[in-house]
């Protein structure tokens, strides 16, 4: 689904260059559901935008399902994000002037569906996250638990192959990050590999595999959890 | 695809600065679309057909005129001398037309008529004038050389033959067959019998309501109130000018001989309106302006503020094209509000100017070009914000606060 080699990403600016990420390789299946965990600063986020095209990496190179997107214009990775890659925030980044409907119906406008398609999909995906009964509400309107689940409506409708989660329950209390990663444990089952940066080692350890960023690398390649707990017991 | 709905509910959410600038919007359309029709009516006023070859007649006058001295001596000397000169065309001795000086008054097509007279400027010349002025006979003769009378500043003479100006011809008969009719000057019973018609004549005074009616007289008056007029060949205007000051020196020294060109006396006597225009197309010009950086502003405000969003939108798959487009579309919402109700508030604003003014009458089309126009002129300041704003990286999704 996703393989990162030697991805290099820096970032200059007049005195000093940050190497985010660095000899950054990665490999990700179809179906999985994987877990990124390191400390602040370490390039979590510098990762999930390279693998969600958010940014371009300054060296290594990147195959999204097969696909080698180093040479891509920014329309062509518009499109491939729009079709392929779901997005969840910390921040839900909801647009506030939008009803939950209108948000949701933001990609799916990209996308170039009909009207009918996009109700279809809107309503469709508002019911998987149980808010069909808010789809007028403004976000200010809803808690944060729901707005996330709002945002993973919006991620979903576009059917994509891939979710990428940044701290997707940091700005949640613990009930409600237990709700949205039982809602993405649920997405995961029906077949979307995700990615998802998380702070709270309780969440990271329900995923399938664990990486660790430290210093802008993956310090311990296919670090099973399972296998790091029996070494515990 | 266009997104005008979601735009429309997003810009609802901000209508007091939207409505603001679309009112600011309108009230700019309703001045500019007055004040060009004022302009576009002076500008007509000022390049409508005179009826006389006005880039090419100088017009010269002398002075003092001691008690004594044979007026209409020297008037037969200078003529004599004025047609000889090389480059003049033809010279008469009458008032210039297009200058803001002359007479008028009041004509009958019957004697003894005490209302209902129609206004018309009035003009004496010998059997030049018509060549003189550069004009168009288009119907009957010129006077000729007998006719023309020798009026002493006593003389009580009336005319008994008169050419005048076809538009006069036709407000005085609507039928059509001036020649040959009789025209009586005030209540009198001295008929005038009308030889020829010219083409056009403004009259001395173009913006009046007589304009267009003028009156000649075949006389050469002892009055002070004259002015030779010289046309010359086409191009030789300026040569002439010199020349004739010089050579009417050279004939009497005594006199101070004043010349100018009648294109100076019309710039002179549309110095009003030509004031209008300018202050009125810098107010214009300025509304305009003004209205482009409040847009400009806006925009700018509206997309550093949405800053985030923009970068949420590029993550969702937004294309740079869609970014500028959403901005753009949206300008073009307000611009389209604002343009609609300033329509409405110029034909309002035009009737209260038309009936405590007395200014022209707006037509819709002039206003519709001004919208337009001014559509443009948002559209256009919106551009560089609206591209700039694609360029926000889709890593504001993730990376602000
Ligand atoms: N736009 C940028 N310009 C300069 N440096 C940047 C930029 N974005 C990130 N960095 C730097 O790159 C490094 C990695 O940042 P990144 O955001 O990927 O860390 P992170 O692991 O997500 O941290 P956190 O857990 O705090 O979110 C940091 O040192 C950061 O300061
Ligand atoms: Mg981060």
């Amino acid at each position: 689904m996703l393989k990162m080699h030697n991805i290099r990403k820096s970032y200059r600016t007049d005195t000093i260059e940050t190497h985010a990420l660095r000899d950054f390789s990665l490999e990700v299946n179809e179906g999985e559901f994987v877990s990124v965990t390191g400390p602040s600063g370490s390039g979590k986020t510098t990762f999930l935008n390279i693998a969600g095209l958010l940014e371009t990496p300054t060296g290594g190179q990147y195959l999204l399902d097969g696909q080698e997107v180093g040479n891509l214009s920014d329309r062509e990775r518009s499109h491939l994000r729009n079709e392929k890659i779901g997005f969840i925030f910390q921040g839900f980044n909801l647009i506030p002037d939008l009803s939950l409907f209108d948000n949701i119906d933001v990609p799916l406008r990209y996308r170039g569906f009909n009207a009918k398609e996009r109700r279809r999909r809107i309503e469709k995906s508002l019911e998987q996250v149980g808010l069909s009964a808010r789809a007028k509400h403004l976000p200010a309107q809803l808690s944060g638990g729901q707005q996330q689940r709002v945002a993973i409506a919006r991620a979903l409708a576009g059917e994509p192959r891939f979710l990428l989660a940044d701290e997707p329950t940091g700005n949640l209390d613990s009930l409600m990050a237990r709700q949205v990663m039982e809602l993405l444990e649920f997405i995961n089952q029906w077949g979307t590999t995700i990615v998802m940066v998380t702070h709270d080692p309780d969440l990271a350890r329900r995923a399938h595999r664990n990486i660790q960023i430290v210093d802008g690398q993956v310090s311990d390649l296919r670090q099973n959890i399972a296998a790091d707990e029996a070494a515990i017991a | 695809m266009l997104e005008l709905r979601p735009i429309l509910s997003a810009l609802w959410r901000h209508k007091i600065s939207a409505l603001l600038i679309a009112l600011q919007l309108g009230l700019t359309l309703a001045i500019v679309s007055n004040a060009s029709v004022v302009i576009q009516e002076r500008e007509e006023r000022i390049a409508r057909p005179t009826g006389i070859a006005e880039a090419d007649i100088v017009t010269a006058h002398f002075m003092p005129i001691p008690k004594d001295y044979d007026l209409l001596e020297a008037f037969r000397l200078d003529m004599d001398m004025i047609r000889q000169l090389p480059g003049v065309a033809a010279a008469t001795i009458s008032r210039a037309p297009l200058a803001g000086s002359g007479s008028s008054g009041g004509f009958h097509t019957k004697p003894h008529q005490e209302v209902g007279s129609t206004g018309a400027a009035f003009f004496s010349g010998d059997e030049h004038f018509i060549d003189a002025l550069g004009m168009k006979l288009v119907a009957g003769r010129n006077f000729t050389p007998s006719e023309i009378r020798i009026m002493e500043s006593s003389s009580s003479e009336r005319p008994t033959i008169t050419i005048i100006t076809q538009q006069l011809a036709d407000t005085l008969f609507p039928e059509g067959n001036a020649l040959g009719k009789s025209l009586y000057f005030g209540g009198d019973d001295n008929p005038m019998e009308i030889v020829g018609i010219v083409e056009r004549n403004l009259g001395p005074w173009p913006n009046s309501s007589v304009a267009g009616n003028t009156v000649f007289f075949p006389a050469i008056m002892e009055t002070q109130w004259y002015d030779y007029i010289v046309r010359a060949e086409p191009g030789q205007r300026d040569a002439v000018l010199k020349l004739l000051e010089e050579k009417m020196a050279e004939r009497d020294a005594e006199r101070v001989i004043e010349v100018k060109t009648l294109t100076e006396q019309k710039t002179r006597y549309y110095a009003g309106d030509n004031t209008m225009i300018k202050v009125l197309t810098g107010v214009v010009s300025l509304l305009t302006f003004i209205v482009a950086l409040g847009i400009v502003g806006l925009t700018v405000f509206w997309i550093t503020q949405r800053q985030k969003q923009i970068g949420v939108r590029r993550a969702l798959g937004a294309t740079r094209t869609a970014i500028s487009r959403y901005f753009l579309l949206e300008n073009l919402m307000i611009a389209a509000t604002g343009v609609a109700l300033g329509t409405a508030a110029a034909q309002i604003f035009n009737q209260f100017l038309a009936s405590e003014f007395g200014q022209p009458a707006l037509p819709l089309s002039t206003t519709l070009v001004c919208a337009f126009i001014l559509l443009a002129v948002s559209l256009t300041s919106a551009l560089v914000p609206a591209l700039r704003a694609a360029n926000i990286s889709p890593a504001m999704a993730t990376r602000s606060v």
